[in-house]
């Protein structure tokens, strides 16, 4: 019996490196047109990001917001709910804390970062409350609804940043909110790029880890996902869970956006979220990770670790720094089918879907 | 003469065999039954035959001609129709348009003298055609009506056209009388022999030994995918056919014990029940009831009554639009699932893998479902791993389940055992009622003894029970007082010690014992 | 009154590529394929014609190019999501984000910030002059002088809603959307059905794409298409599948983006706030027509979709 636990992590771990190493097959093609070389690329792509100190430390400190955001998509990906709003969720976020890290900058670090930290969760919670009502209530499919309200709230933080004086620091070259003060910023860990924020996300991740493996919230998260009817039937009340999972997922997402602002970014830009926003990345990260907690710590690393090597790879070599989103896309792309699926539970759940049909 | 001949067939799923060297033979013109037990390999088989399964080894003759068929587009052209027991209908479709689905009638056009066709179906050409099929036979329904607006006999009757449409010779019928009434099944019983004086051959696969002996001409036993028995229906009996499949003598009747419950207190009540589907139609209407302790009530009905819905409200997933339910004289009307369980209902739902169990979840996951926030297992929102194991470990001991794995799946344990897991679940909380529907669908017959024994041990406890099957010989094996469902109303009560299936059979066609004369009387007139 | 027939000549102008979308959408739909990835079809679409364009400087090799293209993203979108069974919705997200990710890879390589075919295509020789139309008063306005395209998107929805329901090949599609298991035992091959609906989808799409980056704008950058993919999919969902309900909220779309865009005109550095006109109200109709659908269920969880 432990050879078959063994064999099916085999498996497992199989079919997660495979899309990967299809991507990054397809991604030589992608770097040959730009006339380099894939080994020399890839080479670059890692070891800058993973086979040294500083450049490690630099990995971790990018792969914090990732976590979160990571998280934020499994919460709710794993509960058959596609909230797609966690782009939105950061960057209102962010835009949020920046204007406040600029205006309450007289109050003193030990009271200033913790209440951004907050202020970030509540912006969070609040921009997943009308999804979350419209799906928990009416059923309102959430997936339309969060990505067509992230289109809408990238564009109204837009208008805020370059047009409302408020907001705009006249000052900057280019269009950006103020800078928060240098209480709001989040101190780095000697000469290094880490902050104290990746240990805040530590301790959410642990928490977040035993919610999804051992609590009773957990449990029904994985029912909802798994068997809608099975879970309302067995009391696990559906439209209110959706409510709750919705809204955990924002505040996440929220804590993700408030630490990325004091612990790198500073002021709001358009580019605060990055290609294609750390929302996103979270999808990939949800994904690889097969939705489960210590899947996503990986993940994030690892793609943390390439979007660290992306712009070393930019530096030396004439490829493009966008090889990453493409190497992203086509991750989820094969991610999306199951390689290693083991072929003989596969034949008798036919069997048994055949003979369920004549029972 | 012999129209199908099996040599050898065999059909392995990995490692496990369904179909184990096979040899049938069924002679043109002859009603020939297939039984065995659930999971025996029946349908396995006729799926090979209908080119829906590729055998693993082994060969199929068709009159004489060794045949192999890719698809059941073959097995048709080769003339063989099959109708399976879950109608493969689609409901937002037209009679006509059903039976001629995947032979549509095209529109040609013309322009001078080159005809050409705009792939447009012809509607005209396919009612004229579908009508005429219908009328040769006798049908009595209409082209033009849509699927889901017929009953369930009529859509059996669109199956079978669509088999007839095609020319087929031999017609195979999986469980066919699966959701028929009883009167229902004795017209199926008619259509049969008439087709069969056209002509035509027919394979029944069934369960229901008492209409093997009364329809079929000869029969084959199938046990764990082998033949073990080929007979003459008219040398052998019901007795013998359940020993064959079952391999040891069985008990077709449980023990019970029929008691007068009339001063017991009422556990259970329902006060004008109605609810409405999604298109505004009461789907159940005004029903009332009551349940005394350690009484067993049963519905009986012909399955799309209103019983799911009415089961559904009772277990908290529907919401009713008016009437009251009471449990010990609380009303607990509407109360969610959660509510009700703690309220100290327990439920075996009809539709096991729908709603009783997750088959992708861990089997011990299952095992505390419904009540994983029951402090005995979780504590500050929290579940404790061992507790719940534990509790796997002392329930499957007790209820005497059979688990390969324990740390497996629920889709890996076969419809009798995954039953016990919700009947041990749900039974170890200790209700005051149990609200069962269909406890023994798709389990054998090992499983049914089982099953129906604890369900009166549960009695004997002094628990009350609501017991909803479509299985008329279940309800009156087990109920004390049996209710029919029609169209949504409580149509009449029988009591189930006095009762007749020709009586509840009345019933549930919808016809009441005192207006049984008059309606009679109506139809002659309009006639 | 010139604004009034100016947003509704600009509906027309949007609606063509959300309508085209949609009755792209429609096909996977009805087949039981939910094809998130419309978004990303279409912004291949305008990405390779636009490119083929630059360097032909031949339209048709463009269109041609976007036709080919988008037959091969059909081909695997289908070949992940029925062959492979796949969670097609990830498979959907992945063309969306591939998309993209191709397009900002390419112009890196190339380096510019978008690709511009002004001087290849004139915008003015795609739009039809109808001299029928155009001596009619203010019907001229709104009507006449629209990219063939847009002309095209219209007639489509009578041809699409006649294919699905008229034609056999329609009612496979249906059939094999509604009930699987009829389609099959009746040998009707399921997969290929699904195949070419989500390859209808697709090369539809690509037209949504190409009537974007060449016919209005003539030049292509990643973030042309603005969510149009979803707006698809929302009035897919308004309308319940049907072709001329769902046609019905693409146009109301179309004409929120007119509305958006001729107000922004006018009222200056506010501008950039109305472009949430149409996001918002897409989700506002949308919540409604579910709300009153909703509304009818007693059904707990929406567990009997």
């Amino acid at each position: 019996m432990k050879k078959w636990i063994e064999k099916l992590k085999l498996t497992k771990t199989l079919s997660t490196l495979t899309p990967i190493l299809i991507a990054f097959l397809i991604g030589a093609v992608a770097i040959i047109l730009a006339k380099e070389s894939p080994f020399n690329t890839y080479y670059i792509l890692i070891s800058k990001s993973l086979f040294n100190i500083k450049g490690l430390l630099k990995t971790l400190h990018y792969a914090a917001p990732l976590i979160l955001s990571g998280l934020a998509i499994a919460v709710s990906f794993k509960a058959g709910l596609f909230n797609m709003g966690i782009e939105g969720q950061i960057i209102s976020s962010g835009f949020v804390v920046a204007m406040l890290g600029y205006r309450l900058a007289s109050l003193p670090a030990g009271v200033l970062i913790p209440l951004l930290l907050l202020v970030g969760i509540i912006v969070g919670v609040i921009m997943a409350i009308l999804p979350a009502f419209l799906k928990a209530k009416y059923n309102v499919n959430e997936m339309v609804v969060t990505l067509l309200l992230n289109y809408a709230i990238y564009s109204v933080l837009e208008y805020l940043t370059s047009n409302v004086a408020f907001f705009r620091d006249p000052s900057s070259g280019y269009v950006s909110t103020y800078v928060i003060g240098s209480n709001a910023i989040i101190s780095r860990i000697g000469g290094s790029k880490l902050t104290i924020f990746f240990f805040i996300v530590m301790i959410v991740f642990v928490v977040m880890y035993f919610v999804m493996k051992r609590s009773k919230l957990g449990f029904e998260i994985n029912a909802m996902g798994k068997n809608r009817s099975f879970s309302e039937a067995t009391g696990m009340e559906i439209q209110k869970k959706t409510m709750y999972i919705m809204l955990l997922s924002g505040a996440l997402a929220g804590l993700a956006g408030a630490g990325w602002m004091m612990a790198e970014k500073f002021s709001y830009t358009l580019d605060f979220s990055g290609t294609p926003g750390l929302g996103w990345d979270g999808m990939l990260i949800a994904l690889l990770g097969g939705h489960t907690p210590i899947g996503i710590l990986v993940a994030a690393i690892f793609y943390a670790a390439l979007k660290t090597g992306a712009s070393s790879v930019a530096i030396y070599t004439s490829v493009p720094a966008e090889i990453i989103i493409l190497l992203q896309a086509l991750i989820v792309l094969f991610l999306s089918i199951k390689f290693f699926s083991n072929k003989k539970t596969k034949k008798v759940k036919k069997e048994v879907k055949a003979n369920g049909v004549s029972a | 003469m012999e129209i199908i001949k099996t040599v050898n067939l065999t059909k392995m799923f990995g490692d496990f065999t369904a179909n184990n060297k096979i040899n049938i033979s069924v002679n043109a013109g002859e009603i020939k039954a297939i039984v065995g037990e659930n999971g025996a390999g029946k349908t396995t088989l006729m799926n090979m035959l209908y080119g829906l399964l590729k055998p693993t080894d082994g060969e199929i003759y068709i009159k004489g001609n060794l045949t192999k068929f890719d698809s059941p587009t073959d097995a048709m052209a080769s003339g063989i129709g099959m109708v399976h027991q879950h109608f493969k209908l689609v409901p937002s479709l037209t009679v006509y348009e059903n039976v001629l689905l995947g032979t549509e009638i095209l529109k040609t056009h013309k322009i001078g003298k080159k005809s050409f066709s705009l792939r447009l179906i012809d509607k005209q050409a396919e009612i004229k055609v579908v009508s005429e099929l219908i009328k040769k036979y006798n049908f009595n329904i209409s082209a033009e009506s849509r699927i889901k607006d017929i009953s369930v006999g009529a859509r059996q009757k669109v199956e079978i056209l669509k088999m007839l449409y095609r020319d087929v010779e031999i017609l195979i019928f999986d469980e066919p009388t699966a959701v028929l009434t009883p009167q229902e099944i004795l017209t199926f019983f008619e259509t049969l022999r008439t087709l069969k004086k056209q002509g035509k051959t027919i394979i029944l696969i069934t369960h229901k030994l008492q209409e093997v002996m009364e329809v079929s001409d000869s029969v084959t036993v199938i046990k764990q995918g082998e033949v073990i028995g080929n007979l003459l229906t008219k040398d052998t009996s019901s007795k013998e056919l359940a020993r064959l499949m079952v391999g040891r003598d069985v008990l077709l009747k449980v023990d019970k014990e029929y008691r007068d419950y009339e001063g017991k207190d009422i556990v259970y009540r329902l006060e004008g029940l109605t609810t409405k589907n999604n298109d505004g139609i009461n789907v159940v209407n005004n029903v009332s009831f009551s349940i005394r302790q350690g009484e067993i009530v049963g519905i009986a009905g012909v399955e799309g009554n209103g019983q799911s819905e009415l089961l559904d409200m009772l277990t908290g997933v529907l919401k009713s639009t008016s009437g009251k339910v009471y449990l010990k004289e609380r009303e607990i009307t509407n109360f969610w699932p959660r509510r009700l369980r703690e309220s100290k209902v327990a439920f075996i739902p009809e539709d096991r893998y729908e709603k009783g169990l997750c088959q992708e979840m861990l089997i011990c996951e299952n095992m505390i479902a419904g009540y994983h926030g029951n402090e005995e297992i979780c504590k500050y929102g929290f579940i404790s791993p061992k507790k719940m194991l534990d509790k796997l470990d002392r329930l499957i001991d007790e209820y005497d389940i059979r688990v390969s794995n324990k740390d497996g799946l629920i889709s890996s344990l076969s419809g009798g055992n995954a039953q016990k897991i919700i009947i041990a679940r749900e039974f170890d909380s200790n209700p005051d009622l149990l609200i069962a529907a269909q406890p023994t669908r798709g389990v054998d017959i090992g499983a049914i003894e089982y099953i129906h024994n604890s369900i009166l041990d549960l009695q004997k406890a002094n628990k009350s029970i609501l017991l909803v099957s479509s299985e008329l010989s279940e309800i009156m094996n087990l109920a004390d007082r049996i209710l029919v469902m029609f169209k949504g109303s409580i149509i009449g009560e029988v009591d189930a010690k006095n009762a007749t299936r020709e009586e509840i059979g009345f019933l549930m066609a919808g016809i009441r014992k005192d207006s049984k004369d008059e309606k009679v009387d109506r139809k002659a007139k309009t006639n | 009154m010139e604004l009034v027939l100016k947003i509704l000549s600009d509906s027309l102008y949007f609606t063509g590529p959300i309508l085209l979308c949609t009755l792209g959408g429609l096909f996977a739909y009805k087949s039981g394929m939910i094809n998130i990835g419309l978004e990303g079809m279409m912004l291949f679409g305008g990405f390779i014609s636009a490119l083929v364009i630059f360097f032909t400087g031949s339209w048709i090799l463009g269109l041609f190019a976007a036709i080919i293209l988008a037959i091969l993203l059909g081909l695997l979108f289908s070949f992940f999501g029925v062959t492979k069974k796949a969670n097609f919705i990830i498979t959907g997200f992945a063309i969306n984000l591939l998309a993209t990710a191709v397009g900002k890879y390419a112009l890196a390589l190339l380096g510019t910030n978008d690709i511009n075919v002004i001087n290849d295509v004139v915008r003015e020789r795609s739009n039809l002059d109808i001299p029928i139309i155009r001596s009619i008063p203010y019907i001229s306005d709104i009507f006449n002088g629209q990219s063939w395209f847009t002309y095209l998107s219209f007639i489509l929805i009578g041809v699409v809603s006649i294919i699905i329901y008229k034609t056999k090949f329609g009612t496979y599609v249906r059939v094999t959307g509604e009930n699987e298991a009829a389609a099959r035992s009746l040998g009707i091959k399921v997969d290929v059905i699904k195949y070419l609906a989500i390859i209808a989808s697709a090369i539809l799409c690509a037209f949504a794409g190409y009537n974007v980056a060449i016919n209005q704008l003539a030049s292509y950058t990643p973030d042309i298409t603005a969510g149009t993919g979803f707006i698809a999919l929302a009035a897919i969902y308004c309308g319940q599948g049907s072709p001329k309900s769902s046609a019905l909220y693409a146009i109301i779309f179309g004409l929120s983006r007119a509305l958006a865009l001729n107000l922004s005109l006018r009222v200056g550095s506010i501008a950039g706030l109305l472009e949430i006109i149409p996001y918002i109200m897409i989700v506002i109709v949308l919540s409604t027509v579910a709300i009153i659908r909703e509304r009818k269920t007693l059904y707990r969880g929406f567990i009997n979709e």
